[in-house]
């Protein structure tokens, strides 16, 4: 990340983001102010110079706008991505092409308007989110991620099956295949099933009976403010997940949703570190699930965003969600894996969820079953496991019982053997170790052959690219 | 004896950690049970209006905690240990919670040795195993500085000719 080097020609000519950018960052600024002092709007204080500020800060915030544009510029050359940005402090960021492990496409409701899009580069560091480009031309940000994931996997092959992916598929226009998509009126209904809006009707019931009761709306002011916090949480829920679809293609898993802004992700398929059956207890009557997938680099920026980026399906019968997650796993399916319960004794520290506990694994998979308010089967390949734990408390040494955990990368997925009996803990969990060498050997022995092989065509899923999770020697 | 067959070390015997961790962790118990009298003295002298029995019952949770500190001390060093096998190491930890971790050398993304000013007095250092994922709490206090150098250059070694596809 060096500071502004003129001395550096780059390689191609630049290029720059929408000349509309600033028309629309500068009503995302104004709308961010105005968010902040609304208290006084309500208030009716000092209308007049507060409508003045606002002018005020929409010019600034156009100047700004369209200073910061003309300073922003991007160059791709053959390895790498460049971006010079900042109207006082300059930037200028170098991306490798080769370790960018997605391209986010998002619109935000202004940006839509004007048929924007923003750009999000993710890198193998999982520190951060590597950089943004804000805002290009929906088609041309379709476009450029299109180019940017095909030179990634060139770099990655060594350039060896360069001719036939680029001959292949127009720009934004790859095959895809559909695996999933959400069923309104499901998204609905699970929304009105959840522990948030049945505390909301609970909470307008209250008020309306204390009103009807009392002519008052004492309990209003403590219950009100919470109330409409978890409605604007369901409802923030609702449109991020409108018209939330699944696809495939030889890049990876594509996801896309939302109502006002609109976000579409690619997982690639060697970046899944595991996945994860929810089904929250006022779900199960109606044998509603939801599956999430961990994704390696992702989870540090799930923690600022309202949704995490690493839904596979929000909700949808239970038996579509195990069908999708077999086919994510390819190699292998759950309902194979052998689950054991933990022994009775067990009860005594788990009374609720002990009838769900259970873990199993296979030659593939290591699977554990938890949770009574929300039952929850993880599922983590064996060549993915990161390290394996076994721990006792002193009431559990008691009881002669052990929990086994398998550590995974940060994110939504971890299984762990809870209350399992001690006599058997230490077998399972070498055998777990055990197994995952054996695994990671084989994934390497097929990741060191594939590249070369031409039979397998562009269409194969998932291209060779290097688990991000490997130390990098 | 299931507990035993548990914590069990995967070959031989466990290497344990050196005492020299107890001594820095009972000198610490102790400055903390100084201080914490001191301040529980002061509160009872100094401040109007508390009770007689303050004094003696601040006194004996002080003291209660300092014993507890110092068993816990001697028993966590006593238990901290590690094995390395072919592909993985092993670590056994805890005091009241017990814990095993097994890592393999192919998981690991970085290994740090740190001692802080206590602990370069008494010529220990400790060693913590990263992989991607946080939950790994592979972290061997209380190594002899030397024995602290060796096990880094080995991990690393080992991690490197893992990821070489070995």
């Amino acid at each position: 990340m060096s500071t502004d080097d003129r001395g550096l020609v780059p390689e191609r000519e630049h290029r720059r983001l929408s000349p509309l950018t600033p028309v629309v960052r500068a009503p995302i600024i104004t709308l961010a102010f105005i968010g902040g002092s609304w208290q006084q709007i309500v208030n009716g204080e000092d209308i007049g110079l507060f409508a003045f500020a606002v002018l005020a800060l929409l010019a600034v915030g156009l100047l700004w706008g369209l200073a910061s544009w003309i300073r922003t510029k991007y160059w791709i050359d053959d390895a790498e991505l460049r971006v010079d940005k900042g109207v006082i402090a300059r930037q200028s960021r170098r991306i490798r092409i080769d370790r960018l492990q997605g391209v986010d496409i998002v619109q935000p409701l202004v940006a839509r308007a004007f048929g924007l899009a923003e750009l999000r580069f993710d890198v193998a560091s999982g520190s951060d989110r590597e950089g943004s480009l804000a805002f290009l031309p929906h088609q041309e940000a379709l476009a450029l991620r299109a180019t940017l994931l095909r030179r990634r996997d060139d770099l990655r092959d060594d350039g060896t099956a360069r001719t036939d992916t680029e001959q292949s598929a127009a720009p934004g226009q790859e095959p895809e295949r559909e695996l999933g998509r959400l069923d309104l009126g499901l998204l609905v209904a699970s929304l009105v099933l959840s522990p948030e809006a049945i505390f909301t009707g609970v909470a307008a019931a209250a008020v309306g009976i204390t009103f009807a009761v009392t002519g008052t709306f004492a309990v209003a002011g403590a219950i009100l403010p919470a109330a409409i916090g978890l409605a604007i949480a369901l409802g923030k829920r609702l449109t991020s997940y409108y018209g939330f679809r699944l696809t495939e293609s030889a890049a990876g898993l594509h996801v896309s949703r939302g109502l006002t802004s609109l976000s579409s992700q690619t997982i690639a398929r060697i970046r899944i570190q595991g996945l994860v059956l929810s089904e929250p207890v006022l779900w199960r009557p109606f044998g509603w699930a939801k599956l999430e997938v961990s994704v390696a680099g992702y989870a540090s920026s799930e923690s600022d965003r309202a949704q995490p980026s690493s839904t596979l399906m929000p909700v949808a019968p239970r038996a579509e969600c195990v069908a999708l997650l077999d086919h994510v796993l390819a190699s292998s399916s759950v309902s194979s894996v052998t689950l054991t319960p933990p022994p009775r004794r067990a009860r005594w520290l788990a009374p609720l969820s002990f009838w769900t506990l259970a873990f199993g694994y296979d030659d593939h998979l290591v699977v554990s079953r938890r949770g009574f308010f929300v039952r929850r089967l993880d599922v983590v390949p064996l060549a993915r496991v990161q390290s394996v734990r076994v721990t006792q408390g002193p009431v559990e040494g008691r009881l002669g019982l052990a929990d086994l955990r398998v550590d995974s990368p940060p994110g939504p997925v971890t299984v762990t053997g809870h209350l399992r009996a001690d006599t058997l803990v230490r077998d399972q969990g070498e055998e777990v170790v055990v197994a995952g060498r054996t695994a990671r050997r084989a994934a390497r022995r097929i990741a060191a052959s594939d590249p070369g092989s031409p039979a397998s065509g562009p269409a194969k899923p998932g291209p060779a690219v290097t688990d991000p999770t490997r130390p990098l020697g | 004896m299931p507990v035993d067959d548990l914590f069990a070390p995967p070959g031989s015997a466990w290497q344990r950690v050196s005492p020299r961790l107890a001594v820095v962790r009972y000198s610490f118990v102790a400055v903390l049970a100084v201080v914490a009298a001191g301040g529980v003295v002061a509160l009872a002298l100094l401040v109007g209006g508390i009770p007689d029995w303050f004094l003696p019952l601040g006194l004996a949770v002080v003291v209660a905690g300092a014993v507890w500190g110092w068993w816990w001390a001697s028993r966590s060093t006593r238990r901290w240990g590690y094995a390395e096998g072919e592909d993985e190491l092993y670590i056994t930890r805890g005091a009241m919670f017990r814990a095993l971790v097994v890592v393999p050398y192919g998981r690991m993304q970085f290994v740090d040795v740190q001692a802080g000013p206590v602990e370069q007095l008494a010529g220990i250092a400790s060693v913590h195993l990263h992989t991607a994922a946080p939950g790994t709490s592979a972290r061997i206090p209380g190594l002899p500085a030397a024995e602290a150098a060796r096990l880094r250059d080995r991990l690393t070694a080992m991690g490197e000719s893992w990821a070489a596809g070995l």
